[in-house]
């Protein structure tokens, strides 16, 4: 995969947060603590994003959106919680509608504290983020290079030893559907005699 | 069969959208692009935190009441001591009215310069956005050096404020200010003159001043049909002191709505300059509270989304036993079900952000 | 043609100012006074008597007087400095500086010092034999002044003795 460290792209989704830690991700993208420098940008695909961050604790209803986001991103990805209520519950944690902290529902790769958290501290996790990443891409490269290629064989044999399973399934389903008729007109014949 | 039916579909207006800062859905019945229908579904950001009353007793609970939203905080936690402090019956020192309004104007000035940026992002003028967010960032900035942190400031206290403000602070903060200043008055041009904003703005999202007094709307979405609520005017805090007027506008649209946040923005600077003139020299700041609470108070603050209502009950043990917070987000959900009808797909977005919507607030 | 002159003294001004960035991370951040970063405790003043672990909104503090630790999870410490507040001693205090943003959550635990313990120790030892001195001392005085009640209500025993005693021969 190269170097895909120069750009990932980011999504950022509220769980059950405050909005404060949501303020402070968007701050980080302004001119002023710019993330952009360092080749993120914010895109609100979850098909297209590489790193996620979230913020706020899990609650009942919204732990299968939080579950679905995350399979629809695709490997290599990244995950960071961004926020006190993210890392463990928070203050919210003896609360009866919040399950804890973002980790109860999908792995988390970068913890980051604070209440709000910095926009300095969410920078210092993104680089630490971007870096993972980087990892994960390498190792899905050297899974892919270790596995056995498959063997070519050529091109007619391999289109007759397709031919022959299906011909093979379709007697067996020819034969069920010959005795789901006779079982039918039987039946039939059944009918008509009780009437 | 008529000649043409148009078909409805039902279109899942998702908690995750790349405009939407918070996860609410909306189900939108629409016909070939109009909308006809909206069934709002919430419930992605409640909490439960009024029921922590039972666990924490109320010195701590201004920590979870601050929580309750990250960009209106600070007078979540005001108006939380102020419920406290009616039920004690106490009347806190005069500086620490000063501060407190001075602190609640700065929290205006920032959340309405946060919601002008979100607008222009939402219509696609993103280097307004980056303008108005890059002026916003002196604001915290002064925020942080008077209380300590950016957005959860933590400084309201039963009886008072916890931290004082010497002279060398409020000099820089009349400074700030006046860069502020500088820098939307140069900015204005754009918001109320652009082609491009006056195309995407005018005309959309008419809530008629019948409808927003029959449905009960709040805050600068009620003030721009005209109606000049504003509970500023009941004189809380050092109110009575300032010299203020509530700005309306009659033409009830989404522009109208961005030009009353705008003014507002200039409104606050004016009074935090009033605040730092008629600064009392008393320095106390906190008046003791002795004992539990006992009895019940109510108690109605202007938050910048609009009118917040808070209601304690206490039985004589230093846990409370019921709190209530009704939110303004609350009470513009409904009358914005109704903004939507008849308005084309395309201008969703921004007619949702057009009330300033703080779902954490309304979920709690 | 007008409208490119307006713009002109904008232009100029760009590109002669500085840029609105930070240079964080390549430069380290100055923090304005006052800020809330973290929570830090001068173990050696501290009694472990468990106030702050009580108040602490998110129960991030556990205290344990036997071994003389405190600790702190600064993965769930908001830095409402609430503890600062309740602490009996004062010995709580914030310091400017976040957390640094890890893949694993973790603790951070301060433990008293050898010299501060025995100190402790020896202030114990020395206020007990006080205790018990003065124990000693009020038992003493208790039975003088026993003794002497006694003593007194001996004698006007005796003297109704001695009274009886004369009235019997006078009969």
């Amino acid at each position: 995969m190269g170097k895909v460290a120069k750009s990932p792209w980011i999504m950022h989704y509220d769980a059950s947060s405050c909005n404060g830690c949501d303020i402070e991700v968007l701050a980080c993208l302004t001119p002023v603590y710019d993330a952009e420098r360092f080749g993120v940008i914010n895109c609100g695909d979850p098909f297209q994003a590489d790193i996620l961050l979230i913020t706020g604790g899990v609650n009942k209803q919204n732990a299968p959106i939080v579950k679905q986001l995350y399979d629809q991103m695709a490997e290599p990805k990244v995950v960071c919680a961004i926020g006190v209520c993210a890392c463990t519950g928070g203050i919210f944690k003896e609360c009866y509608n919040i399950l804890g902290g973002v980790d109860t529902v999908i792995p988390v790769d970068v913890y980051i504290p604070g209440c709000a958290a910095r926009p300095q501290a969410i920078l210092d996790g993104v680089v630490k983020a971007v870096g993972i990443f980087q990892q994960k891409a390498d190792e899905m490269d050297k899974n892919k290079k270790m596995k056995p290629a498959p063997q070519a064989a050529p091109v007619e044999e391999k289109a007759e030893e397709a031919a022959e399973p299906v011909v093979q399934a379709a007697e067996p389903v020819a034969e069920a559907a010959e005795a789901v008729e006779e079982k039918a007109v039987e039946a039939g014949k059944e009918v008509v005699a009780n009437d | 069969m008529a000649e043409t039916t148009a078909k409805r579909s039902i279109i899942p207006y998702g908690p995750q959208h790349p405009v939407l800062p918070e996860p609410i859905h909306l189900d939108l019945v629409l016909e070939d692009e109009k909308i006809v229908d909206v069934l709002p579904n919430v419930g992605f950001i409640h909490r439960g935190l009024e029921k922590l009353v039972q666990k924490k007793d109320f010195n701590e609970m201004m920590y979870v009441i601050e929580r309750v939203c990250g960009i209106c905080s600070f007078v979540h936690g005001m108006g939380y001591c102020a419920t406290i402090e009616k039920v004690f019956d106490v009347e806190i020192p005069d500086r620490a009215k000063f501060l407190r309004t001075m602190w609640s104007e700065m929290s205006r000035i920032h959340s309405h310069m946060l919601w002008l940026g979100l607008l222009a992002d939402a219509f696609g003028f993103e280097s307004l956005f980056y303008q108005v967010w890059r002026s916003r960032e002196q604001i915290l900035n002064m925020v942080e050096l008077h209380t300590g942190s950016r957005l959860i400031s933590s400084v309201n206290k039963v009886g008072g404020v916890l931290k004082d403000v010497d002279d060398d602070k409020l000099k820089i903060l009349s400074k700030t200010v006046d860069q502020i200043e500088e820098d939307m008055l140069r900015v204005q041009k754009v918001f109320f003159e652009d082609y491009s904003v006056q195309s995407r703005l005018k005309g959309i999202g008419i809530l008629t001043p019948e409808n927003a007094h029959a449905l009960g709307a709040v805050g600068p979405f009620a003030r721009a049909s005209g109606i000049p609520l504003d509970l500023r005017m009941r004189g809380d805090n050092a109110m009575p002191y300032i010299d203020f007027e509530p700005i309306t506008s009659n033409d009830c649209d989404c522009f109208a709505r961005c030009y009353v946040r705008f003014m507002e923005v200039l409104q606050s600077i004016d009074i935090i300059r009033q605040c730092i003139a008629k600064m009392p020299a008393d320095h106390t700041l906190v008046t003791p509270v002795k004992g539990n609470p006992q009895g019940e108070a109510f108690m109605r603050l202007e938050q910048p989304r609009g009118e917040v209502v808070y209601y304690a009950k206490a039985n004589g043990t230093k846990y409370l036993e019921r709190f209530r917070v009704r939110t303004p987000t609350f009470a513009n959900l409904i009358p914005l079900c109704e903004t939507l009808k008849g308005e084309s797909f395309a201008d969703l977005g921004l007619l949702v952000l057009s009330i300033d919507p703080c779902i954490s607030c309304t979920e709690r | 043609m007008a409208k490119l002159a307006n713009f002109t003294p904008t232009i100029l001004k760009n590109l002669f100012s500085k840029p609105a960035t930070t240079t964080y991370p390549f430069e380290p951040f100055k923090y304005p006074e006052g800020t809330r970063g973290h929570i830090e405790n001068d173990i050696d003043n501290c009694i472990f008597c468990g106030m702050c672990t009580r108040n602490c909104p998110t129960r991030c503090l556990t205290v344990d007087k036997a071994t003389h630790t405190w600790t702190i999870n600064r993965f769930d410490c908001l830095a409402c400095e609430y503890c600062t507040v309740v602490c009996p001693k004062k010995c709580l205090h914030t310091v400017e500086g976040y957390q640094e943003p890890m893949p694993e959550k973790s603790s951070v635990t301060y433990t008293m010092s050898e010299e501060a313990i025995a100190a402790e120790a020896e202030k114990k030892r020395i206020a007990a034999e006080k205790a018990k001195a003065a124990k000693e001392a009020a038992l003493k005085k208790k039975a003088e002044e026993e003794a002497k009640a006694a003593a007194e209500a001996a004698a006007p025993a005796a003297e109704t003795v001695a009274e009886a005693a004369e009235a019997a021969p006078a009969e």
